[in-house]
């Protein structure tokens, strides 16, 4: 059975059993028992829409057609499988029989695509450059090529992701160093303080970033909370507008890894900056107003 | 007084400020870049399809478009039922079809044809050359280019392919008579228009049309001469502009949503920087407040000075960020340009001033409240216990 998206207008006749209707497949070669309906799959979307059931009789028509109305038997019921490309179109499926789809359209003995299997060890490339020679006007193409031409609009969301990905980034560090800068100026009397009694300026600089540290690493895991609990509404929400079961936010341990790394890279060049701006002045004027 | 000494002491921490004046600046940026994606693709699908004049769109039943390879039968009979409307002023018929340019024995990747009445100008506009007459063809700019054509050169185009003969069929030879600017091209987009009789008789289809732009008359509703329409011609779908945009605002759904989570996370980052800075200013300045409460300014005039400093913060922070918000669009439009398909005239961030002002207001006063908390517990702390421990 071929899958293909096809335009269908839908008229519903549960009312008629199938039997009474017109035949669209060649009869049954028992001539004294009815002709069987030929069959259709229904994308479950639809059939909760109409609602459909399997074993109602519904009757196609192809929009790209002049031709007649014809009656199917809903043979099943399917779960179409989740497709990012098609997700924002929202369009409805139907499966037949290719036999019965050529009825419903103008042309015959025409295809979109095959899907060819090699056998193993074959050599994609030169099989496709081969298929090209002999069917003229054709495309072949390897899965990986196929995935890669069809998967232009996702690579533009992920380079549209990572370029708010960076902007997000500087306003994070911008926002660490304002609070590193804020709680080490806070300080500044017992720093000097602490300079004033023998303590060394490096001691000032490692207690300044190891403070940083704590509060990058703490900052990382709140925020890994966050991403996970915000990860988990997204893809509810989407996979109810959609009625799909992709997930559109994805929380991997690389991310939360990649995450974590780049907070304490963050904090630790928050927390130097903020502690030089300390240990470079003298402790007398560390005390000043 | 009080208020502008408040908003001098934001200078006295230059380092502090500018980092959190760079801070808001950024998150006020991504906040108006989010607020124009959130509109911009279909604002700008509106000002496109009304470019050309034609407010409506009247499709065969059920489809958007060009969403699908149906079309209307009888269409010079359902031209005249939609011009006999009133309120249509004209009626431009469009039939879509794929030819191939046809070189020797070789025949090139499919061109999206447009059948058109020329004098319409309802997809393009003329840039070099005439409109065609019979047996003639304008060309995409980008297809003129590459392909090196002129006007009054001339080309082969085949209907079909013949795949066990290796060869096109339905071949015939067309004069190109001009070169055109396709209004709902994507950018690089090899196309070709050609007068509707001529993709029929290519084509073999009859009468038909993929679909019709209507032009209005001055003053007419849009919406309610699509309604006259869809009852005057039941077996088509009528479109106006508003419900094209509403369509496309449901495909884009994803980045409307992605605009306000992303918006939602600029305004907290915003809202906790200023908060951040008011509240160590203010725990700063305790013994101050305590003072001059002590010598008998009101309360309210001390939090009125806190909160100054917030806005101050804020509008600063978004003048800033206007400038840079703006440039991010622009970068950020040219990546999301390169979706598939997308009209090379939209733009994904379209510059409403209402809801930029709306935006950056919302920014502004956040920095109000953000200064708002810190402010009343300053002034509501007990006057001795502050004074205290401003001696200590």
């Amino acid at each position: 059975m071929m899958a293909l998206a096809l335009a269908v207008a839908l008229a519903l006749a549960q009312a008629s059993p199938p039997q009474a209707a017109v035949p669209a497949s060649p009869p049954s070669a028992d001539a004294g028992a009815p002709a069987r309906l030929p069959e259709v799959l229904i994308d479950r979307r639809l059939a909760e829409a109409v609602p459909l059931r399997v074993g109602d009789t519904v009757r196609v028509r192809a929009l790209a057609a002049r031709g007649t109305t014809l009656p199917f038997i809903v043979g099943g019921v399917f779960e179409r499988q989740a497709d990012p490309n098609r997700i924002s179109r929202n369009e409805m499926e139907l499966r037949f029989h290719l036999p019965d789809l050529e009825t419903l359209l103008p042309q015959k003995d025409r295809v979109d695509r095959f899907a060819v299997v090699l056998r193993p060890g074959a050599n994609a490339d030169s099989a496709a450059r081969w298929i090209e020679g002999v069917a003229f006007g054709t495309r072949a193409y390897g899965s990986a090529a196929l995935a890669s031409e069809s998967s232009a609009t996702f690579r533009v969301v992920s380079r549209f992701h990572d370029a708010i990905g960076i902007v997000t980034i500087l306003a994070s560090a911008i926002f660490l160093l304002c609070v590193m800068i804020i709680r080490v100026d806070e300080r500044k009397r017992d720093m000097a303080m602490l300079r004033l009694i023998g303590v060394s300026r490096s001691t000032v600089f490692r207690a300044i970033i190891l403070e940083a540290v704590v509060i990058s690493i703490t900052g990382s895991a709140a925020g890994a909370v966050v991403g996970l609990i915000a990860a988990r509404i997204v893809n509810a929400h989407y996979a109810a507008v959609y009625d799909t079961t992709l997930r559109f936010a994805l929380v991997t341990p690389r991310i939360v890894l990649t995450a974590a790394v780049l907070g304490l890279a963050l904090g630790i060049g928050a927390g130097a900056l903020a502690a030089w701006r300390v240990v470079a002045v003298p402790p007398q004027k560390l005390g000043e107003r | 007084m009080i208020v502008s000494a408040f908003l001098k002491s934001l200078f006295r921490r230059r380092g502090r400020t500018s980092l959190a004046l760079a801070g808001i600046a950024v998150s006020a940026a991504l906040l108006l870049d989010m607020t124009m994606l959130a509109s911009g693709l279909t604002v700008s699908f509106g000002e496109l399809l009304g470019v050309s004049g034609y407010t409506l769109r009247v499709t065969p039943k059920g489809i958007l478009p060009f969403d699908s390879d149906a079309s209307i039968e009888n269409g010079d009979q359902v031209a005249r039922r939609i011009r006999a409307v009133p309120g249509v002023r004209a009626v431009a018929p469009v039939l879509g079809a794929q030819f191939r340019m046809v070189h020797g024995d070789s025949a090139g990747a499919p061109l999206f044809t447009m059948g058109v009445e020329p004098e319409s100008e309802f997809l393009y506009r003329l840039t070099a050359g005439r409109h065609p007459g019979p047996g003639e063809v304008i060309v995409s700019e980008p297809l003129a280019t590459d392909a090196r054509l002129k006007p009054g050169d001339a080309i082969v185009l085949a209907g079909d392919l013949d795949v066990s003969l290796g060869r096109a069929r339905a071949t015939r030879k067309y004069r190109v008579s001009g070169v055109g600017d396709f209004l709902y091209n994507y950018a690089g987009e090899h196309s070709l228009a050609m007068n509707i009789g001529d993709v029929r008789a290519a084509t073999g289809r009859g009468a038909d049309v993929s679909l019709f732009g209507v032009a209005t008359q001055p003053g007419t509703d849009d919406d309610a001469l699509a309604k006259r329409i869809a009852a005057a011609v039941p077996e088509v779908s009528t479109y106006s502009t508003r419900e094209l945009m509403a369509e496309m605002d449901k495909r884009l759904l994803y980045f409307r949503q992605l605009a306000t989570i992303l918006g939602s996370v600029a305004m907290v980052v915003t809202a906790l920087l200023v908060a951040t800075i008011i509240t160590i200013g203010v725990r700063e300045r305790f013994g101050e407040i305590a003072t001059l409460r002590a010598i008998g300014i009101r309360g309210r005039r001390v939090l009125l000075a806190v909160v100054a400093e917030g806005l101050a913060l804020t509008a600063i922070g978004c003048l800033a960020g206007l400038p840079m918000g703006l440039w991010m669009a622009g970068r950020l439009d040219r990546i999301l340009l390169g979706f598939p398909g997308i009209p090379a005239r939209m733009t994904f961030f379209a510059w409403e001033p209402r809801r930029v002002a709306l935006a950056m207001g919302i920014v502004i006063a956040i920095g109000a409240v953000a200064g708002c908390i810190p402010g009343l517990g300053a002034v509501r702390a007990p006057l001795g216990q502050a004074l205290r421990e401003e001696a200590e």
